[in-house]
């Protein structure tokens, strides 16, 4: 188990490797993705700004409560574009071309080296935006010691959920002939996952909490954060990203039966 | 015009073989983001001690935002990712030799869109007063769907131009979601320009975003506008962004390798 992991590290650490190398050709290009998400996270931060500047609370929740909220999606945002995001826009190439079976040849898991085969080093960059964004936002909500703990853990999980859901619409491409749609899907769904639950009316919210569990990525964890008694959707959280990666495992493999090799 | 036509021909059989992800690509956003929105403002308005934000109550604030939906059905459109495909690829080639040129093949391909589009949004916006008894006036609201339309011409030559950067540019996709991130945001298509700080307002409508939603919906909404400013302003950015387009494509054409081929 321990040798797998190792080895599964270090085919990583080569994609990561490559993925810098290839970047580095183009710079331009490494810089505008930058740009580009710096552009959205400063619209997205003025966005609340705005409203806060007509209002008190929304909700339940004051200016910085929604900030932490929209300093943690947005760190999730930004390890989802720098790790898998690419690799959803290639897939559907990948299918149609008939180049999929190359990775089928290979000895590694081919869900791995589907969809964390490219990384965004310009998106990394960002990290250096979203993380202390994340802290001074914390720090302004008085997260308690134990919170400062658990964040680590909870952006992990909701990382994993976010790609579980992602990797789950991806699928749908073997089905499919064109992926573009399925991916501007994929991307409302974040869209929608950008705002507290408590927005969104009853019957929408347990759609989306208990349905398509998109409302559990941020507010599953945040509500546990500011209050450890509202502990429901973060354990609503956990079940539904372990069996989603179930599922996910489950639809690769009759998605595989259903892929037609076009090349050969 | 028989070529323009077989063209356009060309692009509206294309939306009807891939008719999902038409729809998920260019409509269905639309109405996720009205969704997002009238649930973010409801609950913003139950909170809030005062009945109006920003001169808006609840209704006004909801029909704002529907008519955003609308109007930016036909004033947005999709970015510039194909044309720097094209070029990336030396797929332009053929446009050199034939009776038609890049420009044409690919406004023909946006006047097709544009009336799926347009008649989609004509559709809702027939379907929404008749549904909801909303007032609408015939003359505004054809000033309005025209000023969209306008910006929609705009539109398609800020993402040609970006597209045009493919000469020099490996990837230009990057320019036209910050393109629309701006937009979104300076459009008035997420909050309305009235509650934006007073300074910046005043710089806004000298750019073109404002007539890509906000000035367009206040027209539908029965609002004074001041149309000729607006017809103005935004003629004079597409003359601006289509003169450095051509000067683009002739300096682009230069350096062009036809790689590919």
């Amino acid at each position: 188990m321990l040798k797998q992991i190792q080895q599964y590290l270090s085919v990583y650490q080569s994609f990561v490797s490559t993925s810098f190398a290839e970047s580095m050709n183009f710079r331009l290009h490494f810089v505008l993705l930058i740009v580009m998400d710096l552009f959205f996270y400063g619209s997205a931060f003025f966005t609340i700004e705005i409203i806060y500047n007509q209002v008190t609370v929304i909700g339940t929740w004051n200016k910085h409560q929604v900030m932490f909220f929209l300093a943690f999606m947005l760190s999730i945002n930004q390890l989802v574009m720098t790790m898998t995001s690419e690799a959803y826009w290639r897939f559907p190439e990948l299918l149609k071309s008939g180049e999929l079976d190359f990775i089928l040849l290979k000895p590694v898991n081919s869900l791995f080296l589907t969809f964390f085969r490219y990384i965004r080093p310009g998106s990394a960059f960002n990290i250096f935006f979203t993380f202390p964004a994340l802290i001074y936002f914390g720090v302004k909500v008085d997260l308690t010691p134990l919170a400062w703990g658990l964040l680590p853990f909870f952006l992990l999980f909701a990382f994993l959920l976010q790609s579980a859901i992602d990797l789950l619409i991806a699928t749908s491409m073997f089905w499919m002939l064109e992926g573009t749609g399925m991916n501007f899907l994929r991307m409302e769904f974040q869209q929608m996952s950008r705002w507290p639950d408590f927005i969104y009316p009853g019957l929408f919210r347990n759609l989306f909490s208990f349905g398509v569990p998109i409302l559990l990525i941020g507010s599953g964890p945040i509500r546990f954060l500011f209050n450890p008694n509202d502990f429901i959707p973060f354990v609503a959280m956990l079940g539904a990203c372990f069996l989603l990666w179930v599922l996910v495992a489950l639809f690769w493999k009759k998605g595989l039966r259903a892929y037609e090799s076009a090349s050969s | 015009m028989a070529k323009w036509f077989q063209c356009m021909k060309v692009v509206w059989s294309n939306l009807m073989v891939y008719k999902t992800n038409f729809i998920l690509q260019s409509i269905s956003p639309l109405f996720v983001f009205l969704f997002i929105k009238a649930s973010l403002w409801t609950a913003i308005y139950k909170g809030a001690e005062r009945v109006e934000i920003g001169g808006y109550d609840l209704n006004q604030m909801l029909t704002y935002h529907l008519w955003i939906m609308v109007v930016t059905l036909i004033s947005i459109g999709a970015i510039s990712q194909d044309l720097s495909q094209d070029i990336r690829l030396g797929r332009i080639t053929a446009y050199l030799i034939y009776p038609f040129s890049l420009f044409e093949f690919h406004f023909s391909g946006f006047l097709a869109r544009q009336s799926v589009k347009l008649a989609i949004a004509l559709f809702t916006l027939f379907g929404v007063v008749l549904a909801l008894k909303l007032p609408l006036s015939v003359t505004s609201g054809g000033w309005a769907i025209l000023l969209a339309l306008w910006a929609g011409l705009f539109w398609f030559f800020l993402n040609y131009f970006f597209g045009l950067l493919g000469f020099w540019l490996e990837e230009t996709w990057t320019l036209g979601v910050m393109s629309q991130v701006i937009t979104y945001f300076l459009s008035g298509a997420i909050i309305p320009l009235e509650l934006y700080p007073l300074w910046m307002q005043k710089i806004l409508f000298f750019t073109p975003f404002p007539y890509i939603g906000f000035v367009p919906v206040k027209l539908i909404m029965g609002s004074e506008v001041a149309l000729a400013q607006a017809f103005a302003v935004l003629t004079l950015w597409i003359a601006f962004i289509a003169l450095c387009g051509y000067g683009l494509y002739k300096r682009g054409l230069r350096l062009y390798t036809a790689a590919g081929m």
